[in-house]
């Protein structure tokens, strides 16, 4: 695949490191020749391209034309909605990731602005926190297709009525997924026949209208 | 302000442009132009924002283009011929363009 990544920071860099690392290939955007100076070591085998991208031929240059994912993930919100509207607009990107900034700002990266996947790190952080202290709770951690759907998390307790039965007696809405199970700090694959049990942090991919149905089976 | 908002609409060509392609022609991510009839236009919210989808048919095919944040664009009805500018993407076997330039046909 073919990656673009704008805004070189910590952030950026360090996705670029993991998706060449991944086999992918990967190119980096920023404003500043200073920040390529500084890591020319850092990301060995990512394309740099300096400018502005926010600018339509700055993202020419860096191949975006032909680019399978652009990731938005300046420090600047405002930039990142503009990154993403290009990508889409100019250059028909399939696929859009903005980084959110400012939680405030969370309700533009939607595909009015065409951005197709949001990362907000407060609402991640949010996220982790609310699992940490809420066991038996149901904790979403990710949104997905625009927030129709996501990814939660529920931590069993003795209480649950899931804890015990089989995932495949469970009386589980069509609209989800039961992912992965944490145990003992492993993950468990599940099966139909893979039995939960208290203790057990249960990772659902759920679509917003199933949620209340999924929280009444694993939290109760 | 970035300088594709300015080129928008500064749109030079002939309504007849020879360089316009046929629907079935047109390719995703290029840059090109197709000429159409407005054969549907409608207005659904995303995520509480207006965003106006509107399809448009040639002899060979239909396209969909999404002015995202509008209700309606001046001009634009239905049966009238628009000539459509941009990059489209492919979305399950349709081209759609988000917000390109367009040229109004007379009807």
């Amino acid at each position: 695949m073919k990656v673009v990544i704008a805004g070189a920071g910590s952030v950026g860099r360090y996705m670029a490191r993991q998706l060449l690392a991944a086999g992918h290939t990967v190119t980096l955007i920023d404003q500043l020749p200073s920040v390529r100076q500084r890591h020319t070591d850092d990301a060995d085998g990512v394309a740099w391209c300096v400018g502005d991208a926010c600018e339509v031929d700055t993202l020419t240059a860096a191949g975006v034309s032909d680019a399978d994912v652009v990731a938005a993930v300046t420090g600047d919100d405002e930039d990142n909605l503009v990154i993403a509207l290009l990508s889409k607009q100019e250059f028909g990107v399939p696929r859009t990731v903005g980084r959110v900034n400012h939680p405030n700002n969370e309700w533009m990266f939607n595909d009015m602005w065409g951005v197709d996947v949001s990362v907000s790190t407060p609402h991640l952080l949010t996220a982790v926190v609310e699992e940490a202290v809420n066991i038996g709770s149901f904790v979403r951690l990710l949104n997905l297709g625009a927030g129709k759907a996501g990814l939660a998390e529920v931590t069993l307790t003795e209480s649950s009525p899931a804890a015990g039965s089989r995932i495949d007696a469970l009386d589980l809405p069509r609209e989800c997924t039961i992912v992965a199970l944490i145990r003992d700090r492993h993950v468990v694959v599940p099966r139909g026949d893979t039995g939960l049990l208290a203790g057990d942090e249960v990772l659902v991919l759920v679509t917003r209208d199933a949620e209340a149905d999924v929280h009444r089976v694993l939290v109760g | 302000m970035p300088r594709f908002w300015r080129r928008r609409h500064d749109d030079g060509h002939e309504p007849d442009d020879p360089k316009a392609v046929p629907i079935a022609d047109a390719r995703a991510r290029a840059r090109v132009r197709v000429r159409g009839e407005v054969v549907q236009m409608r207005t659904r919210p995303v995520h509480g924002l207006p965003s106006l989808s509107i399809t448009i048919r040639d002899d060979t095919g239909t396209a969909t283009i999404v002015f995202a944040g509008r209700r309606e664009v001046g001009g634009i009805t239905l049966g009238r011929r628009l000539v459509i500018e941009g990059v489209a993407v492919d979305s399950n076997g349709t081209l759609e363009f988000t917000n390109p330039a367009y040229t109004l046909l007379s009807p």
